[in-house]
């Protein structure tokens, strides 16, 4: 159940499909965008937050 | 005593030292079980029949998905809460939550989309679902512009929790979009009567997944609190000795 669906890392950034299809551009697009919406998020907040206690300090 | 216990936990003061002792072990567990999940969905379960690999970003995409209508309802319930008992850290919730509701939105938007190119072979369909959720997405850049187009804060928190409650409507529209519908946007997997349709194999990784983001959006949610409550009550001596 819990074995590697891939044997290498190029198959990992291909994600090749049964029907031929290269589906990784599209699952790795999709964390990348994630990734970094989160931590821009939390990026932005932390930033904010040290300026204004700064401010009040 | 309940009362007590109510009026000492709504006040932003003691949410704020609160939630700041919480925020650390939040983070971490969410975290570890977002990115143990996500490996897992990516690496360790099988392909699916019918889309290929294109599936495994159900385990990105469900979650942002989800999180963006709960968030949208808790907006509702902190605004209803406000509007009865004018309890002031509930308005500060619901303009805390409206910016992260947008980023979960533009992510389930976006992970939509890209899901979309491989599966029905375009990114974007006029189809209910999708249209809706662009209508959610509107909905919360709308209520941040709203709150912050007013100078009178007690106009503006009023303003912002009507619109938040009569905004919720649209929650179940998305949910049931699928079923009033003819869509080309797949019907629930997962629901609470019926069994899921999707395997146990890609359902544990997919419930890892929503708990980790689930924990890492409420994450955000108290840095965003905490500063909308460092904004709103910045003359409040706590307030700069906090700082």
């Amino acid at each position: 159940m819990l074995n590697f669906k891939f044997n290498s890392l190029s198959e990992a950034l291909l994600m090749q499909s049964q029907n031929g299809q290269n589906h990784g551009i599209f699952v790795w697009s999709v964390i990348i965008i994630v990734f970094i919406s989160i931590l821009a998020t939390f990026v932005f907040y932390k930033i904010n937050i040290k300026k204004i206690s700064k401010k009040l300090k | 005593m309940i009362k007590n216990f109510i009026h000492q936990f709504a006040s932003p003061k003691t949410y704020i030292y609160q939630v700041d002792r919480l925020y650390p072990y939040i983070l971490y567990i969410s975290l570890t079980i977002y990115l143990i999940s996500i490996f897992w969905g990516l690496f360790l379960t099988p392909e699916d029949f019918v889309q290929g690999n294109s599936y495994r970003i159900i385990y990105l995409h469900v979650p942002a998905s989800f999180i963006s209508q709960s968030l949208f309802m808790a907006m509702a319930i902190a605004s209803a809460i406000y509007l009865i008992w004018k309890v002031k850290l509930s308005v500060y919730l619901v303009r805390s939550i409206a910016p992260i509701g947008a980023v979960t939105t533009f992510i389930a938007l976006i992970s939509g989309s890209i899901w979309g190119i491989p599966t029905w072979g375009t990114w974007w369909v006029w189809d209910a679902r999708i249209v809706s959720t662009l209508i959610l997405f509107i909905m919360y850049l709308g209520l941040i512009s709203l709150h912050d187009s007013f100078s009178n804060h007690e106009k503006a928190d009023k303003f912002l929790s009507i619109l938040a409650l009569v905004g919720s409507v649209n929650i179940p529209i998305i949910k049931m979009s699928v079923e009033w519908w003819s869509t080309l946007h797949q019907p629930a997997s997962i629901t609470i009567s019926n069994k899921p349709a999707i395997d146990l194999v890609m359902l544990y990784p997919l419930f890892g997944s929503m708990i980790g983001f689930a924990g890492i959006v409420t994450c955000l949610v108290i840095l965003s609190s905490k500063l909308q409550i460092l904004k709103r009550e910045r003359n409040k001596s706590w307030v700069k000795n906090y700082a």
